[in-house]
């Protein structure tokens, strides 16, 4: 068994009266492909934004690589590995498409702002080395034909494609992937299955799945959480999950 | 204890002013999303509407009858400018971002001021006097001095404030304006004519800034086309200050914002009194965005 | 390598600037005073640019960065400046620099004052923050004897040249160029796009926003300061809201966030008042025979066609007129 990334411990959050995470203990290993499913409003895109700094937990302790997230915005989170997409696209839609995945790369970028009026050496060799490895990632996911069209003009699975990309490109341990499959037909479906288990082995990271089509979570996760009305009713292997009548209870009761 | 009296007097009356504005704006936020920076010109227009009734079509002055006429006809002229404004420049634009909605907001506001200081289309630059509207007489109460026309500016806006709060809560088309602002699209969903309750909610509001231009040119002695910019940001203010989209929260801010003005008046730092009203907005934006009596929303991601 | 022409590109625009300032005495006044509007209208709507269109925030205290820069080089040229006993020429062209760097660090100053803690706002809430602040401001230079008070500040001498003027809208121009054509720049565009999403790719959403108002209160404050020793006098109310409106109408035109649309539209709409002004002062023959028809009433008709093209803009191409041409360059 290999050793936790990410350990979430005890935790719940609420907004006003309204507790929408309640004590969540789970945790996601090294290298795993874990899935997070539940019914609506179960707590499941809360528990991401958690997890991402977005929000902070109200009780409880998250865990990261061993260090506590406590207090660390989204972006300090992504700069310690952990990258995510949105369940609702969000991509730059103005900027082309090499150009959203050079964004996320630019924390490895040796020089700084100001660097970038002077122009010197520094400048363009690290500028150019980006372009090259921006052209790479996106050619792994043949995206490199369009790489200089916006990237509000890509179609709908390219975008969630170029999402996946650009989160890559921060150079993530852990992918957080909201609803990734939400929108698609069956054969895209397969070969969004096929394509993160690619980028699970390519880039050997973590990788936690939020989502609706039971055939995905099934087919490719490992380990599965289940939460209801904010809280964890169960965790498993997807054939152990398939099973517990508790969450056959939640998925069909009531 | 005279003076704070008197102070406290004025305070109010200016607040109350303020609180008129204040609702037009925030009433507006609350259907549409956005801050209508003509609203200033609309009150502005108020005041000269009834500047025009009496000196052009000749109501009489110091009448409470003739008064009242040119009251309520200052409050219909910019009711029905507000309907048009909102028809001509903000409905074509219903969907697009609020940026693009609030620049044309202040091209609207550019295009009322210099139409007005045109001396050709409007009423050119010059501050005009304004008559007295209303009988003008000193009423002492001990050591305490009171106006007439003081007296009429309160009454009416205590009178206007109460007809809203009539309309909003007990009439059909105030508790569809209720649900509009509440939620717009769920609003249309159960029959609502979105377009109409906003067409009203332009109306209303930009009555009370009519009325609130008149009130506020009756306490001055002239009025002039730029007259509604800095009244109209300090509404604004007032209607952040008490949580923009929230009536009484408007109505609240206008009176703290016309007492603090008003004390500070009376100060050392009375020529800073116009920087008072932006150092509050900073103030609240910064320590409670939300306003004294609004609810903060988070955003969705 | 594309990128050292940008550089040979200010250099050769400063040579230019430095030619023909040493030239200008033979120009038309009138026309100079026009062409060195220009430099501080592009110097403006650049740096504005910067905050409304690029990262897309919108500020309308523009005005408040430029007074405070303008009165800071002021006071350094008419107070400090004749106690140090320079020759003119050293004041020229060593002291007027330093204190045009001044005004745009004391602007930068201010700036970061007001960014720091609205950037939490959004869209119209920050628009009236920043208005409010430009407000106060001019309240504040109302209030100050040591700087004239509300009688104003006379005696600026006449520094700003061509030089200083086309010199300072080069190095603007070429900043927000070499800016935003960097991996880091696109940086701002992408926080201007999605916010969530920019720090969600590990993009510190509030250093951008900062730096975006640092940098751009920096130039209205050097813009401030040629304005300053252009006009030779300063009063308060030169710099109200209806400066910080112009200056954002001309971001708008050219459309925000499209730089070489927005230097366009500083420069049209520096040249079309004084088009306007010229056409105001001629009248055309009758037809109908008598008196020739003035066309005097196109002077007083200038804001109101402001503000008519604004809205019609608003309604019409709210992306600005020069926006399609340059949407290409930027995608290649």
């Amino acid at each position: 068994m290999s050793a936790s990334l990410l350990q979430l411990t005890d935790v719940t959050i609420r907004f006003g009266g309204l507790t929408a995470v309640s004590s969540v203990t789970a945790d996601v290993r090294e290298g795993e492909l874990a899935g997070l499913i539940g019914p609506n409003g179960a707590g499941k895109t809360t528990l991401f934004n958690l997890i991402t700094g977005v929000y902070q937990p109200t009780e409880g302790r998250i865990e990261f690589a061993g260090a506590s997230t406590a207090g660390a915005k989204p972006f300090h989170l992504t700069e310690r590995g952990i990258a995510r997409t949105f369940q609702n696209i969000r991509l730059f839609p103005s900027l082309s498409v090499s150009d959203n995945v050079r964004v996320a790369f630019h924390r490895h970028l040796e020089h700084r702002t100001w660097q970038s009026w002077l122009r010197g050496g520094r400048f363009h060799a690290e500028e150019a080395e980006l372009r090259e490895r921006t052209r790479e990632l996106l050619s792994l996911f043949n995206l490199e034909r369009v790489q200089e069209a916006p990237a509000k003009s890509l179609s709908y699975g390219d975008q969630r494609r170029l999402e996946i990309v650009r989160a890559l490109a921060t150079g993530p341990r852990l992918l957080l992937l909201d609803e990734p499959a939400a929108g698609m037909n069956p054969s895209e479906k397969d070969e969004l299955m096929r394509l993160i288990r690619f980028v699970r082995d390519r880039f050997r990271l973590a990788v936690l799945l939020v989502e609706h089509d039971m055939k995905v979570v099934m087919g490719i996760c490992e380990r599965i959480h289940v939460l209801e009305y904010g809280r964890k009713i169960a965790e498993g292997s997807p054939e152990e999950i398939r099973v517990d009548p508790k969450v056959i209870a939640a998925y069909l009761g009531d | 204890m005279t003076e704070f009296l008197q102070q406290l007097l004025n305070g109010v009356l200016l607040g109350a002013i303020y609180a008129l504005i204040a609702l037009g704006y925030t009433m507006v936020y609350g259907v549409l999303r956005f801050i209508n920076f003509a609203h200033s010109d609309v009150f502005m227009l108020g005041a000269f509407v009834a500047w025009y009734s009496v000196e052009k079509l000749g109501l009489p002055t110091q009448s409470i009858g003739g008064g009242l006429a040119a009251l309520l006809l200052s409050m219909s002229v910019c009711a029905v400018l507000g309907v048009v404004i909102e028809k001509l420049a903000y409905k074509p634009l219903r969907q697009r971002s609020t940026l693009t909605v609030l620049i044309t907001a202040i091209g609207v506001s550019l295009l009322i001021q210099n139409v007005a200081q045109n001396s050709r289309l409007g009423f050119g630059p010059n501050p005009k006097a304004f008559p007295a509207l209303f009988p003008s007489q000193q009423l002492h109460f001990g050591a305490l001095t009171v106006s007439t026309h003081q007296l009429v500016v309160l009454g009416v806006a205590l009178s206007l404030l109460g007809v809203l709060y009539w309309i909003v809560h007990h009439t059909r088309i105030g508790t569809a304006m209720r649900a509009v602002s509440f939620n717009a699209t769920a609003a249309s969903l159960v029959g609502i004519n979105n377009d109409r309750i906003i067409s009203f909610t332009f109306g209303l509001g930009s009555a009370l800034a009519g009325a609130g231009g008149v009130l506020y040119a009756m306490n001055y002695p002239s009025i002039d086309p730029l007259m509604g910019t800095l009244p109209g940001l300090k509404a604004f203010v007032a209607a952040v200050l008490g949580g923009i989209g929230n009536l009484p929260g408007a109505a609240l801010g206008g009176l703290l914002i016309g007492l603090v003005e008003t004390f500070v008046s009376g100060t050392r730092l009375s020529t800073f009194r116009d920087a008072i009203a932006f150092g509050i907005l900073i103030a609240i934006l910064l320590f409670r965005p939300a306003g004294l009596l609004g609810k903060l929303k988070v955003e969705k991601v | 390598m594309v990128f050292p022409v940008a550089q040979r590109w200010l250099l050769a625009a400063l040579i230019l600037a430095w030619v023909a300032s040493a030239v200008s005495s033979s120009i038309d006044p009138y026309f100079l005073d026009v062409v060195m509007g220009v430099g501080v209208s592009v110097v403006l709507a650049s740096s504005l640019n910067l905050i409304n269109g690029f990262t897309g925030q919108f500020s309308l205290g523009h005005a408040g960065f430029m007074a405070v820069g303008a009165y800071t080089s002021a006071m350094l040229t008419t107070v400090v400046a004749p106690r140090l006993g320079w020759h003119p020429v050293l004041l020229q062209w060593v002291f007027f620099p330093l204190s045009l760097i001044a005004a745009g660090l004391l602007a930068a100053v201010a700036g970061l004052a007001v960014g720091a803690p609205s950037l939490r706002l959004k869209g119209d809430y920050l628009a009236i923050v920043t208005l409010g602040f430009g407000e106060i401001i001019r309240v504040v230079l109302q209030n100050m004897d040591m700087v004239g008070g509300a009688r104003g500040l006379t005696g600026v001498p006449a520094y700003s040249n061509l030089f200083w003027t086309f010199g300072t809208a080069a190095l603007t121009v070429y900043t927000v160029w070499a800016l935003l054509n960097s991996t880091h720049g696109r940086g701002f565009l992408a926080v201007a796009d999605d916010e969530v999403a920019a720090e969600a790719m590990g993009l510190d959403t509030t250093r951008y926003k900062i730096t975006a108002f640092g940098i751009g209160a920096f130039f209205a404050g050097v813009a401030g300061g040629l304005y300053a020793h252009l006009k030779g006098y300063l009063n308060p109310g030169g710099f109200s809201f209806d400066k910080s409106i112009e200056i954002v109408v001309m971001v708008i035109l050219g459309g925000m966030g499209r730089h070489a649309g927005v230097v366009f539209a500083a420069i049209l709409l520096t040249l079309l008042p004084e088009g306007l002004r010229e056409l105001g002062s001629r009248s055309v023959p009758n037809p109908f025979g008598g008196a020739a028809w003035s066309l005097d009433w196109i002077k007083e008709m200038r804001m109101i066609l402001y503000s008519l093209m604004l809205i019609v803009l608003m309604l019409m191409r709210p992306q600005g007129l020069f926006h399609r041409s340059e949407r290409r360059r930027r995608g290649a």
